[in-house]
């Protein structure tokens, strides 16, 4: 009997003690009170793609700058609401994302999701965000896909200029400037590389009969030799390398290697800020990455010709406050940053009587001027016909360790 | 006596230990009670790599593989072929034990650090396996599911989930209890600790070690299929090698060689985690490490192991009286 009750209680302490947390409340708009306003997101901060980390900690800066600065209103906070920014581990394991998503939602009664990374993280939580009416605004990746089926899941968007848009720009120029190319591709081999090649694809029109050849790789394969090989024996002299950040590099090398110099280069956004061109001269060297084209739409905090600038100016002033142990050259907090002021934008532009509702209709239907941490004249732009927030970018030439932009400000979207 | 105060001791203590079970979604949140069913998922998890690693002493880092493989079968299923979804949790259990027993085979010359390589080996290509058959898997970009629904009006889909998982955990340990009791069980733990002596008995090695194969698949399956019923999303990411290994270290720190103690070991795999991070949110793994490495210090037989040190010492203590 006694060890019966002894079982009994241990079991109940050992339940008690693993709760994590408190019961749920009900309130008019969840995480919205008179002086607050909860936000919640998922982010990779352990794993495989934990590079991605510094995102969350870049926009919780920006949220603490805002929460203790007067705003145009003259209060602190967004809309006179301090930000509560609450964000999770996810790992880039979607069922994880699944159940920290629903923490968010059910347990810290957060008010909107924003910035949540990761193409396949935020697929598994669409249907359930969608059916709940909770917005997923801003998600972190490129995938053309969270722009172009904002009908059907309109409670979510994206923010950055899309892979496929992207891709549409390099087939532009490429069938504009250089008529005779012969373009083979190295490109991961899941949705986030085919995106790029349905972009490139359109963008060359009829000369997309100029791709030689299309060499797939697995994340999972740490060589990349026989698909550079085999790129070379096609013919290629213009390589698009549609790869994220460590691929990149790995290619870059791979090729360094082999003695191979393509006459082009086209390197995709993601894996091409300072910091991650930096490592793949370091193990190619500068002769092989020098001549490499890109576009951005953000400065870059490791470049040195924005240093001067108030919106860099101001992102350094942040971060030495409120990340004073971040390197403030990885461009990925810069990246956190400029989203959090869109956030920030988009919570006084929906009023003050903020519902997901107001905030939804807002985010999907409004003009951003102004950021000073996009380039120069780039706007947040949507509407009925435009679920694409940034879609302007510049072409870019990396040259002696850093990118130069040419060419004027193209929309591939417009 | 002593005999059947132990017994009576230990039906009270599963008598104890079903009364929370059925009453905890009253006290919990819908939320908490959603991570309760993760719980139960991991709980049959373990149960079934309890079987093999416990019982029949093979090593095995690929539970989460076969977790995958049941989960795959119940969203190919529901999703591509209108099968009801319940419907396919017996079949993602069948399946993926049919190919849990032709692993066994290959598996009988290796032993130790070997088998567990080979396992380890089919985390990776399971995978991996699901990203190249694109056509029948989603590759990397996955399936959905239907969200979870309960099917009875009132009941939140959290609380429905639960008992759904909870009642398929209980029916399973009753079965794996049965299977071990008796001469199943002991053939399979005489070949784990002499086997030389066991075969010279005649107890065929093939037949118990790829049988033991079978069962944990089995249970994997189910485990999976509930997963993705749960989850309602899979692709390759959703079953990472890291998930063998927790699965393998949640059976370890449960007690190897007790089912009860699964219990512990699955509330580990669910809430250490995110008590990891809670602790410290930029270096979560790190931290996730360091409670391993207590819980494996001051309990090294795991919780089973401090269950029965701490019983004896009741029966001490009530002796003394």
């Amino acid at each position: 009997m006694r060890r019966a009750l002894f079982a009994l209680g241990a079991a109940v302490i050992t339940t008690a003690v693993l709760l994590p947390g408190a019961f749920g409340r009900s309130q008019a708009t969840p995480g919205v009170t008179a002086k607050t306003v909860t936000l919640g997101g998922t982010f990779p901060l352990s794993g495989p793609a934990s590079s991605y980390a510094p995102i969350p900690a870049g926009m919780a800066a920006y949220f603490s700058y805002t929460n203790a600065t007067a705003g145009p209103d003259g209060k602190r906070g967004a809309g006179g609401r301090q930000i509560i920014w609450k964000y999770y581990d996810d790992g880039y394991n979607p069922a994880k994302t699944v159940e920290r998503t629903h923490q968010l939602v059910e347990q810290d009664h957060v008010f909107a999701l924003v910035g949540g990374l990761g193409t396949e993280p935020q697929l598994a939580v669409r249907d359930y965000l969608n059916q709940q009416k909770v917005p997923q605004v801003y998600v972190s990746t490129g995938a053309t896909q969270f722009g172009a089926k904002v009908a059907t899941f309109p409670w979510t968007i994206g923010w950055q200029p899309d892979y496929q848009a992207e891709g549409a720009i390099y087939g532009k120029y490429i069938a504009a400037n250089e008529p005779g190319a012969k373009i083979g591709v190295l490109y991961q081999n899941d949705d986030y590389g085919k995106d790029y090649i349905a972009g490139l694809e359109a963008g060359l029109g009829a000369k997309k009969s100029q791709i030689v050849d299309t060499a797939g790789y697995e994340v999972t394969n740490p060589s990349l030799l026989s698909q550079i090989l085999e790129l070379r024996k096609a013919g290629t002299d213009t390589l698009m390398i549609f790869a994220t950040p460590s691929p990149t590099i790995t290619a870059y090398a791979t090729m360094a290697k082999i003695g191979w110099k393509p006459a082009n280069i086209y390197v995709n956004s993601v894996s091409a800020t300072q910091t991650f061109m930096g490592i793949a001269v370091k193990s190619a060297g500068a002769a092989e990455v020098n001549g490499s084209i890109s576009t951005y739409y953000l400065k870059d905090p490791a470049n040195p010709s924005w240093a001067n600038t108030p919106g860099m100016k101001l992102y350094m002033q942040i971060m030495a406050k409120y990340a004073p142990s971040a390197d403030p050259k990885n461009g990925l907090y810069f990246y956190g940053m400029a989203k959090a002021y869109d956030v920030v934008q988009q919570l006084r532009r929906a009023g003050g009587n903020l519902t997901r509702d107001s905030f939804m209709r807002s985010v999907r239907n409004s003009t951003l001027v102004g950021s000073p941490f996009t380039l120069p004249t780039v706007k947040t732009t949507t509407g009925p016909k435009d679920n694409f927030p940034i879609s302007q970018q510049r072409l870019i030439r990396f040259a002696d360790g850093a990118w130069t932009p040419f060419g004027p400000l193209l929309d591939p979207r417009k | 006596m002593n005999v059947s105060v132990g017994l009576v001791g230990r039906l009270g203590a599963l008598a104890a230990l079903a009364a929370v079970v059925v009453l905890l979604p009253a006290a919990l949140s819908n939320f908490h009670t959603y991570q309760f069913a993760f719980v139960g998922i991991y709980f049959i998890a373990i149960v079934g790599l309890n079987v093999l690693t416990g019982y029949s002493g093979q090593i095995s880092l690929g539970q989460g593989a076969f977790m995958a493989i049941g989960a795959y079968t119940t969203t190919i299923l529901s999703v591509d072929h209108g099968v009801g979804v319940y419907w396919t949790i017996p079949v993602a259990g069948i399946l993926t034990g049919l190919i849990g027993f032709a692993f066994g085979f290959p598996a009988l010359r290796l032993t130790g650090v070997y088998l567990a390589l080979a396992t380890f080996a089919l985390a990776i290509a399971v995978g991996l396996m699901a990203k190249s058959f694109d056509g029948l898997t989603g590759g990397g970009g996955g399936k959905s599911l239907h969200l979870p629904s309960s099917p009875i009006g009132g009941v939140a889909w959290q609380v429905w989930l639960y008992y759904l998982t909870w009642a398929i955990a209980a029916a399973l340990l009753a079965a794996a209890w049965l299977i071990l009791r008796g001469e199943f069980g002991r053939s399979l733990r005489a070949l784990r600790d002499a086997p030389i002596a066991a075969t010279s008995f005649g107890i065929s090695l093939a037949r118990f070690k790829t049988l033991a194969f079978a069962i944990a698949a089995f249970y994997a399956g189910i485990a999976g299929s509930l997963f993705a019923i749960t989850v309602a999303y899979v692709n390759p990411d959703t079953f990472p090698v890291a998930l063998s290994i927790l699965l393998l270290t949640g059976a370890v720190l449960g007690g190897l060689g007790s089912l009860l103690g699964m219990v512990f070991g699955a509330l580990f795999i669910e809430f250490a985690p995110l008590y990891a991070e809670k602790l410290n949110n930029s270096a979560p793994t790190v931290i996730y490490g360091l409670i391993l490495l207590a819980v494996l210090f001051l309990m090294p037989e795991g919780a089973a192991g401090l269950i029965k040190k701490a019983n004896r010492a009741l029966k001490r203590a009530s002796r003394r009286e």
